[in-house]
């Protein structure tokens, strides 16, 4: 049929119903009439006649509805009709409504906003084009000296031969980040800045959004003073000029010219606001064994991850026999760009994702829960409709759109709650690419089909047991009885037993996560974080190339920060502990074979002034502290950490002892005169570091931190300190001023936000699977009420009654969490690299967490209990 | 034997529509009636099956509809078959004798 008349058909269908439904009607009377006519005809009387006919027809109405079905447009009409009727039926009962909407817009909410962050930082691709072809190319350390590390920065040297050697890329670059300060009217503003090898851009496929980006002539030393600016900072320092372009700016107390701007949202490296070419001297480029730098690699068409790190693999172990001395033992591997940034996120968002399901599967079994208790009613609506000719089918499909609607409206608000709920994840976490996480066409999308989703799970069920009951039966039955078929008591239990067993992972999950955090905070970081105060200062490379330089800054800024009201030491250190930074180098001990630097052990290394120790509060354990008189031409002295002494002299006394740290071999050998106690350098959960200790003033750095202690809060000095520092010179930014309390907080930021969430979708899931026990018990002592009345009209004390309800309750409740026990059993065992100290199986946290949930189960069922034995027998046999 | 005859029609039932119609219009009776006629009393077409069969029908455009005066003088609904009918009851007529054919064929074998 040509699609207009077909068009105009349905039309009329949808629009002109009456007229087409009269016309049916009338059409089948016709034919009732002359098959009666008929009849007549045959000699039957008048009314047999009309029967007879009739008995043939089965029914107008029955006909009538067949043809309505197989009219087009029919999806339409019905799926219009069923929503009206829907709504309808909504409307009127408000208080089911609302408290389904909410629960599932708790549900469909919480998965909407952990979606938009999923989708942020795992599903979308990154802002480049065609990125899955870039890579990050990093080392692999030797194992022996670098246990559990699986990547390093990369030398020049290596890097230049890997750019010469390789083939399966299209560009090869290679990059570090920087503190950088620029110069202001004000004080200077801190920034970290991208130094970066001309092809950077070109790998990212990222061009200037005015202006140029760096070609290799900026890579020559001499020619490199030209800077490219993010959008981001045009904006907010120079006041987004469109004249910038030409101009000079000062960082570091040097002076670069503008010569591009990058378009908005080009933030790499992360939090990079300004890029300056990376240029390598010809003694740079030989060096092999410093490894500062990160490769970005783009893959050539057609070559997959495995063939470039097949090929890395070659070349690094060619390069491993040409420099055995610097290179043997570390190797390469190719990291696609997205993997690496995401990093460890991904198993914490992988384990909050399950959570918020299971927590929206829990309001889903619920919402079918109080649907299934509304049965009677619904039941007899259905067996009405079924006697006047309605398909079972058609009533499925109708209950449907009544709890698809429901959950749609849910999801609505859900989304709403989303688009607040995802501006508190990116806050309270602090996340990479926080700018890619939000609610888009795409979380909208996925609001969407999980909706949908929940709708038909929540309908299923009580759908197919509405429709299922045998008509005369629901018809037949009086008023009285609250029509709960053994059959729907059986569904309504499963459902809540499977409640509870989700209940009980997540719970189980958010109390391991607990148990870790609590055994984190009690972790000794090895020094005193009360009343500390830190701060640091990159060093620019034109006023303090020389080490006199750099140690007439550190005295000047130690002693004016000093002379700070409330200061009470200070100290200045490399890294501080906890940030997880900070160098590690080769070393070789006074009398022992002396291997190749790649053989030799490694240690963490800082440089520090002799009251650093006194103002972070690492105890002294052996030995002495650095003095004012281990200057640069004194005896070269070395305090080592307890770990490390324990590593290397255990039983020993190892004051007096001598080493060498490979960085310094041209100071000659050094003497231990101490051990300090040890500290958490890369957080509370790494293991204690071997450290070893230089005094500062025997190798100056360019680059330092400041540890001041206070007499009150540190929070109040943090203005005059810094104001003391400027003072000194105003060109110089410092960055990361932070109390130490500051410090340890964010070390565990990660971990606290994983447990808040999973400790806040645990109770979300608890309170429902309560309200879930609480229902399913409440309908039980309704449906025993004449049971019950027996039995203590026969002599049951209400003790008999109680118990007997609450032993029903605690048979839901067991059974639910034998199911959760074994279902978590299975599951915690895969977030086991989120936990310290705690294994995936604790049996601690397994069991207070059962006995919890167990008495929540009994508190649910106690009050329907209670109610059971008020019942008053002679009430209860009447009311039958 | 009725339940056969129902599962028979769903198959054929098309087909006897169209043929009936073949020589002139009638009203769903008349159609009933022709059916049970060309098929020797075989099929009896109940309206439960025929009125959605005919409405089905003509939204797909085989058959015509209009209303028109009974052989009793009574208002009923005749169906005619459209060029597109027609080349419908050729098609299925043709589908049909190929079909017939070779299921007979086929129990005849040995």
């Amino acid at each position: 049929m040509p699609l207009i008349p077909r068009l105009t058909r349905l039309w009329r269908n949808l629009f002109h119903k009456d007229r087409v439904d009269r016309e049916c009607s009338e059409e089948i009377q016709a034919y009732l009439e002359m098959v009666t006519e008929a009849k007549l005809r045959q000699g039957l009387s008048p009314q047999e006649a009309r029967r007879n006919a009739l008995l043939e027809l089965g029914g107008v109405e029955q006909v009538e509805e067949r043809v309505r079905e197989i009219r087009m447009g029919r999806f339409i009409e019905t799926a219009w009709r069923d929503i009206r009727l829907g709504v309808r039926t909504l409307v009127h009962s408000p208080i089911f409504t609302i408290v389904t909407v909410l629960s599932l817009a708790l549900g469909i909410g919480a998965n909407t906003a952990i979606f938009g962050v999923v989708n942020g930082l795992l599903l979308r691709p990154l802002p480049y084009p065609e990125a899955e072809q870039i890579v990050h190319v990093w080392h692999t350390p030797p194992q022996q000296s670098f246990p559990g590390l699986d990547r390093f920065s990369v030398s020049p040297a290596n890097y230049l031969d890997w750019k010469a050697q390789s083939t399966v890329f299209e560009q090869i670059a290679v990059y570090t980040d920087t503190s950088l300060s620029l110069s202001t009217s004000n004080d200077p503003l801190p920034l970290i800045g991208g130094v970066v090898s001309s092809d950077f851009f070109s790998v990212l496929r990222s061009s200037a959004m005015q202006g140029r980006t760096f070609t290799p002539d900026d890579e020559q030393p001499g020619h490199d003073q030209v800077v490219v600016i993010s959008h981001k900072l045009w904006q907010r320092a120079f006041g987004a000029n469109p004249n910038i372009i030409g101009q000079a700016l000062t960082l570091n107390s040097r002076s670069f010219t503008v010569v591009g701007i990058m378009p908005p949202g080009f933030e790499f490296p992360r939090e990079a606001e300004l890029w300056v070419p990376l240029a390598w001297d010809d003694k740079e480029r030989q060096t092999r064994s410093i490894h500062d730098y990160l490769v970005l690699a783009r893959l050539k068409k057609n070559v997959s991850v495995k063939q470039a790190q097949a090929e890395m693999s070659t070349i690094s172990s060619r390069l491993e026999q040409q420099y055995p001395q610097e290179n043997s033992g570390w190797g390469a591997v190719v990291i696609p760009l997205r993997d690496d940034l995401v990093g460890d996120i991904r198993l914490a968002l992988l384990v909050l994702f399950c959570a918020v399901a299971f927590v929206l599967l829990i309001a889903c079994t619920n919402v079918a829960n109080l649907m299934l208790a509304r049965g009677a009613n619904r039941q007899k609506e259905m067996a009405v409709r079924i006697a006047l000719g309605a398909g079972r089918a058609r009533l499925i499909r109708q209950l449907l759109t009544e709890s698809v609607l429901l959950a749609v409206t849910g999801g609505l608000l859900g989304l709403l709650l989303a688009i607040w709920g995802s501006r508190m994840l990116v806050r309270l976490g602090s996340l990479p690419n926080s700018g890619d996480i939000g609610i888009d066409i795409w979380a909208l999308g996925f609001t969407l089909l999980v909706s949908f989703g929940a709708g038909i799970i929540i309908g299923i069920v009580p759908a197919l047991q509405f429709t299922r009951t045998s008509i005369s039966e629901t018809l037949k039955q009086g008023s009285g009885r609250t029509g709960g078929s053994p059959i729907k008591q059986h569904t309504r239990k499963a459902l809540v037993i499977s409640e509870v067993a989700l209940s009980l992972v997540l719970l189980i999950g958010a109390g391991l996560m607990i148990r870790s955090f609590w055994k984190l905070q009690n972790v000794d970081p090895g020094f005193d974080t009360r009343n500390a105060l830190t701060m640091s200062v990159v060093l620019n490379w034109i006023r303090y190339s020389e080490p006199h330089q750099q140690l007439a800054f550190l005295d000047r800024a130690t002693e004016q920060i000093r002379a700070v009201p409330g200061v009470v030491s200070v100290g200045v250190t490399t890294t501080v502990p906890l940030t997880g930074g900070g160098s590690t180098q080769p070393f070789s001990i006074e009398g022992r074979p002396v291997g190749t630097i790649a053989e030799q052990p490694m240690a963490q290394t800082r440089y520090i002034t002799p009251d650093y120790f006194r103002a972070i509060g690492i105890p002294l354990r052996q030995g002495r502290f650095f003095s004012d008189q281990d200057r640069d031409n004194s005896v070269p002295v070395i305090i080592i950490s307890e770990a490390m002494a324990r590593r290397f002299w255990p039983g020993e006394n190892p004051i007096g002892k001598r080493l060498t740290p490979s960085f310094h071999k041209e100071q000659g050998t050094r003497e231990i005169v101490g051990v300090v106690g040890d500290v958490k350098a890369r957080g509370l959960d790494s293991d204690s570091s071997t450290m070893m200790y230089l005094p500062f003033k025997q190798s100056p750095r360019p680059f330092m931190s400041f540890v001041v202690r206070t007499s009150s809060n540190p929070e109040s000095l943090i203005q005059p300190v810094t104001k003391a520092i400027y003072s000194i010179d105003k060109e110089q930014a410092l960055t990361n001023v932070e109390t130490m309390d500051q410090v340890l907080t964010k070390s565990l930021s990660g971990r606290r936000f994983n447990m808040t969430l999973l400790l806040t979708f645990a109770g979300v899931a608890l309170l429902l699977a309560a309200v879930g026990v609480y229902g399913v018990m409440n309908y039980t002592v309704t449906l025993r009420r004449r049971e019950l009345g027996i039995r203590m009209a026969l002599g049951a004390a209400k003790m008999d009654v109680l118990r007997l309800v609450l032993s029903q309750g605690l048979t839901l409740t067991l059974i639910g969490v034998g199911a959760g026990l074994i279902s978590a059993y299975a599951l915690t065992r895969l977030m086991a690299s989120l936990l310290y100290g705690v294994t995936a199986t604790d049996y601690l946290t397994f069991g207070s967490v059962s006995a919890v949930l167990i008495l929540v189960g009994l508190a649910a069922s106690y009050v329907p209990a209670r109610r059971a034995t008020k019942v008053n027998p002679t009430i209860a046999l009447r009311a039958e | 034997m009725a339940k056969r005859q129902v599962d028979l029609l769903q198959g054929t039932l098309d087909l006897l529509v169209l043929k009936s119609l073949a020589l002139r219009p009638l009203h769903g009776l008349g159609v009933s009636n022709r059916i049970a006629q060309i098929t020797k009393g075989t099929f009896q077409v109940k309206p439960g099956s025929l009125f959605p069969a005919l409405h089905r029908m003509e939204e797909a455009g085989w058959l015509d509809s209009s209303w028109g005066e009974s052989e009793n003088n009574r208002r009923a609904k005749y169906y005619r078959l459209t060029a597109a009918g027609r080349r419908q009851f050729d098609a299925e007529t043709q589908d049909w004798q190929r079909i017939s054919l070779a299921i007979t064929s086929a129990l005849k074998a040995t």
